[in-house]
């Protein structure tokens, strides 16, 4: 019976974001508390536990952190920068000076309640402070003590005094100077600026690293179910974004090849690049050789390429192939637009000579185009957020679907201790005189 | 203190349990975005049984750059796909499907990569495997996910569809330049790791309910959901994002500059503390109390912000990258030279910690790779072997998790429901293999000398 109903309208009945809020939460038996410190690696790893219900503490300096002003061009947004603004979701947000003695006296109270913590300070200072884990552990021996930072909690450079920012650590993985323009013959630097070492535009490492260390913190919980224990955790985000280089450590170690810019070709594939269009530019994809095969068929090069004699796609990702090839695909991709290119490649998967394989053919968007696309709003990307303090705000969501215990946004942010009163009483049953007497003595 | 917890990690590692002991994970996935998931798995210490049609197997085998292949395999393949057991099964077949189903029947996770439908049509779908295990967590990751226009038209997809879909591309380019495409196959990889996080929340749900469930992950939206500011910014100020090259528009000071020799250095000093430190590196520390540089949010607005980076930007073309560096030691702001893969792997501090992580392997022999990159001070996720030829573990499966007979064997290899490589580059053995290395058990049934 339930076989007879179309595969995607059967799922779709179960993960439609549009009903998450019928659905239970995985993680809402799991308090953390997230003492992140002027980085977003931390605050998009509570989040992500967030999203799945475990309640989190974000516990910032009474001044509030200094991540809330890291926002483009110093906008602000009811006095909310904007990467703020999209990481404090579902999380309750307090104050509590941790230089303070007194302050992590208190810590220590929300500790002994806590599942998981979550902290970004420089390697060290939690310890300085009588809060590093061999310290915690003793009153809460089945904490996971999750640390975040540019190196680690070990090796000579976990001395560091540098602070850590996405951008640093994009450099030090190895990938920012893989990608980037190949720098023109007989020019340099000041001719061409753009042809340079070139990192992501988003917060990549910092997000990786948050989502490296979200993993792991459920992994740990999972071996707390089955053992009882504890541990601390350490994620460095440099190394945290290197792992994603997937093929040059293993390259330069067999064939002592630094693999270097190749613009918006690829390395190691072939046909995997940009190509220009009357329009913009597309991305076409085609890893195996009938992929390939059915791109140059569908620009009715066919004989002329004489497609029907290649039997290895292996051959054509050589540098010099890559060369060769690839202006003569642009030559012909630069005929048509985005949209006609996208249609002969849908067209070709139903009547081509190798249908159903086709290539791969995707519009290169911008992002404004990407939050137009009917598709994703369809499916719940883009919803609005109908949050009490800052309205109706879009975020980025429903990263994944899932059919009994789905991810969703319940509110967006919070205000600097919006939630110090729910909070304190009902962790450490403070009302209102007490909370006032460390307001005053600057605590919270 | 954090001495204590993590004193000699490097050299313990390996003689402690794993935290995700105990979960069987089944893989039916093909190139990057599918089978890097169970890879984290498996570093985790979740046993992974990744299945491949034979005799070819998974498109990454043979993918290479510039066609160079390590020891008969592609790196990128090399580096996804660690700790697994290999079995070459051909879904095609009702004895091939028959053994998936006895295996998932035994296992915790099933993750697939495949176009939407191709499982069902293979009598291995969601709704077919949750009749016999109802406590199965069934992940489908590909492009556009499983509903919705762009999935029912079927489209394919990979990385770099994403990379352009998303935006992603687009706010990674220089402005006034064509989009640029990452290096790396981001889309991938880190759709891959969020997949593996709904894996492992289904997995605590499950343990709290015993209910298993179905997730569905499109690499492009989980792209987006890493865009941070530019949903908002769009909504807010009705206008699209701008991409700005390596500046970064949200912290100021942040960019790469280009140093004396013409190599390249990233700093970051946003932070007043941080701020102040990199103006009296550069002699210059009137510049913290000018009205333009005052606090990070002003300096952020657009005409501070290019006044500053200009200043900076001068001020490193006369610098060593080195220099840059000690100074932003010695005064506390972020800085790093742009590492090549050379750099990283040679790098005492990756080294020393374990990142950079030796691998002997009976089949391909001694190597090094980046270690998974969390560290567990209780239990330690760790790289143990590489990867296989198509079907090398078929016995040892076979034998050891359905007790199959030796007669059964050989009816499944007679079928085609059982196979083994062919002989074609990154699916056969090494060369030089000497027909045992790495083989659990053998085919004729017996334990290998």
């Amino acid at each position: 019976m339930e076989m007879e109903q179309p595969w995607s309208d059967w799922v779709r009945e179960r993960d439609d974001p549009r009903i998450v809020n019928t659905r239970p939460e995985a993680l809402d038996d799991i308090t953390v508390l997230d003492l992140s410190n002027k980085s977003y690696a931390g605050c998009y790893c509570s989040s992500l536990l967030a999203e799945f219900g475990a309640e989190v503490l974000r516990v910032e300096p009474p001044e509030g952190d200094f991540l809330r002003t890291c926002t483009p061009y110093g906008m602000l947004y009811k006095g909310e920068g904007l990467n703020y603004l999209t990481e404090g979701r579902n999380k309750f947000h307090i104050t509590l000076d941790l230089a303070k003695p007194e302050g992590r006296e208190i810590l220590k109270g929300l500790v002994t309640q806590a599942d998981v913590l979550i902290e970004t300070y420089r390697p060290g200072v939690m310890d300085e402070w009588g809060c590093g884990y061999e310290q915690l552990r003793k009153i809460n021996p089945r904490l996971i003590f999750a640390s975040i930072s540019t190196y680690g909690q070990f090796g000579p450079m976990s001395r560091s005094r540098m602070p850590d920012y996405d951008n640093v650590a994009q450099a030090r993985s190895g990938i920012q100077s893989g990608t980037g323009e190949v720098m023109p013959e007989g020019k340099g630097y000041e001719d061409c600026p753009w042809a340079i070492p070139t990192k992501s535009g988003p917060w990549i490492a910092w997000s990786v690293a948050g989502t490296f260390m979200a993993v792991d913190i459920l992994a740990a919980l999972h071996w707390r179910g089955m053992t009882g224990e504890g541990q601390a955790l350490d994620v460095a985000t440099t190394e945290a974004y290197a792992r994603f280089d997937d093929y040059p450590p293993v390259w330069y170690q067999g064939s002592g090849v630094v693999a270097g810019r190749f613009g918006s070709l690829d390395v190691a594939g072939w046909l995997y690049c940009f190509a220009p269009t009357k329009d913009g530019a597309v991305f076409l994809g085609g890893l195996r050789l009938q992929m390939w095969q059915a791109f140059a068929d569908m620009l009715g090069k066919w004989d002329e390429w004489g497609a029907e004699n290649w039997t290895n796609l292996t051959v054509f990702t050589e540098e010099e192939q890559q060369l060769k090839w690839a202006p003569l695909v642009f030559e012909e991709t630069r005929k048509y637009t985005n949209e006609e290119l996208v249609a002969m490649s849908i067209e070709y998967a139903k009547k081509g000579r190798l249908a159903p394989i086709t290539p791969v053919v995707a519009p290169v968007c911008s992002p404004e185009e990407a939050m137009k696309d009917a598709n994703w709003a369809d499916r719940g990307m883009f919803t609005p957020v109908q949050d009490p303090v800052y309205g109706e705000l879009i975020v980025a969501q429903a990263q994944h679907k899932m059919t009994e215990s789905p991810v969703r946004t319940k509110w967006v942010c919070r205000p600097v201790g919006y939630d110090n009163e729910h909070i304190y009483l009902k962790y450490l049953g403070w009302g209102p005189s007490k909370l006032k007497e460390l307001k005053r003595k600057g605590i919270i | 203190m954090a001495q204590e917890t993590w004193n000699d990690y490097k050299q313990k590692k390996h003689s402690r349990p794993l935290p995700l002991k105990g979960i069987r994970v089944l893989e039916v996935c093909t190139l990057i975005l599918g089978p890097v998931g169970p890879g984290y798995a498996a570093a985790m210490g979740a046993e992974v049984i990744k299945c491949e049609i034979p005799p070819n197997g998974d498109t990454c085998r043979d993918m290479t750059p510039f066609g160079y292949l390590f020891r008969g395999y592609g790196p990128v393949f090399v580096h996804n796909n660690v700790n697994k057991y290999w079995i070459g099964l051909d879904l095609h077949k009702t004895e091939g499907q028959e053994v998936f189903r006895e295996l998932a029947a035994k296992s915790d996770v099933i993750e697939e990569n495949l176009r939407p439908g191709v499982m069902e049509s293979w009598n291995v779908g969601y709704r077919q495997i949750k009749e016999i295990n109802p406590g199965i967590i069934y992940i489908s990751k590909n492009g556009f996910g499983q509903w919705g226009q762009y999935a029912e038209e079927n489209r394919p997809s990979n990385d770099g569809a994403s990379q352009a879909f998303s935006g992603y591309a687009w706010m990674s380019s220089f402005s006034d330049q064509q989009p640029l495409k990452s290096r790396i196959y981001i889309c991938d990889d880190y759709g891959g790791l969020m997949g593996e996080l709904a894996v492992l929340a289904a997995l605590h749900y499950r343990e709290r309910t015993g209910k298993g469930q179905y997730i569905e992950l499109s690499q492009s939206e989980n792209i987006m959901r890493a865009m941070s500011w530019v949903w908002p910014y769009q909504q807010i100020t009705g206008k699209g994002a701008m991409p700005a090259g390596n500046r970064d528009v949200s912290i100021c000071p942040a960019d790469t500059f280009c140093c004396a020799d013409d190599t390249f250095v990233a700093i970051a000093a946003p932070a007043l503390e941080e701020f102040r430190g990199l103006c009296t590196a550069m002699g210059k520390p009137e510049l913290a109390e000018d009205p333009r540089f005052k606090d990070h949010l002003t300096r952020l607005k657009e005409e501070n912000a290019t006044a500053i980076l200009q200043i900076i930007a001068a001020w490193v073309r006369t610098k060593k990258p080195e220099e840059v560096e000690a100074l932003a030691e010695q005064y506390a702001f972020a800085a790093s030279r742009v590492y090549t893969v050379k750099d990283v792997m040679e790098d005492r501090h990756f080294q020393e910690r374990g990142f950079i992580t030796e691998i002997d392997d009976p089949v391909i022999g001694q190597y090094y790779d980046y270690e998974f990159p969390v560290m567990m001070s209780r239990t330690s996720p760790r790289v143990k072997w590489s990867v296989r030829p198509v079907g090398l573990d078929n016995e040892y499966v076979m034998v050891h998790h359905l007790g199959k007979s030796k007669d059964e064997i050989e009816r499944l290899y007679e079928s085609g429901a059982l196979g083994k490589w062919g002989d074609v580059p990154g699916r056969r053995p090494p060369s030089g293999w000497d027909g045992k290395a790495g083989v659990i058990l053998a085919r004729d049934g017996e334990e290998k000398e």
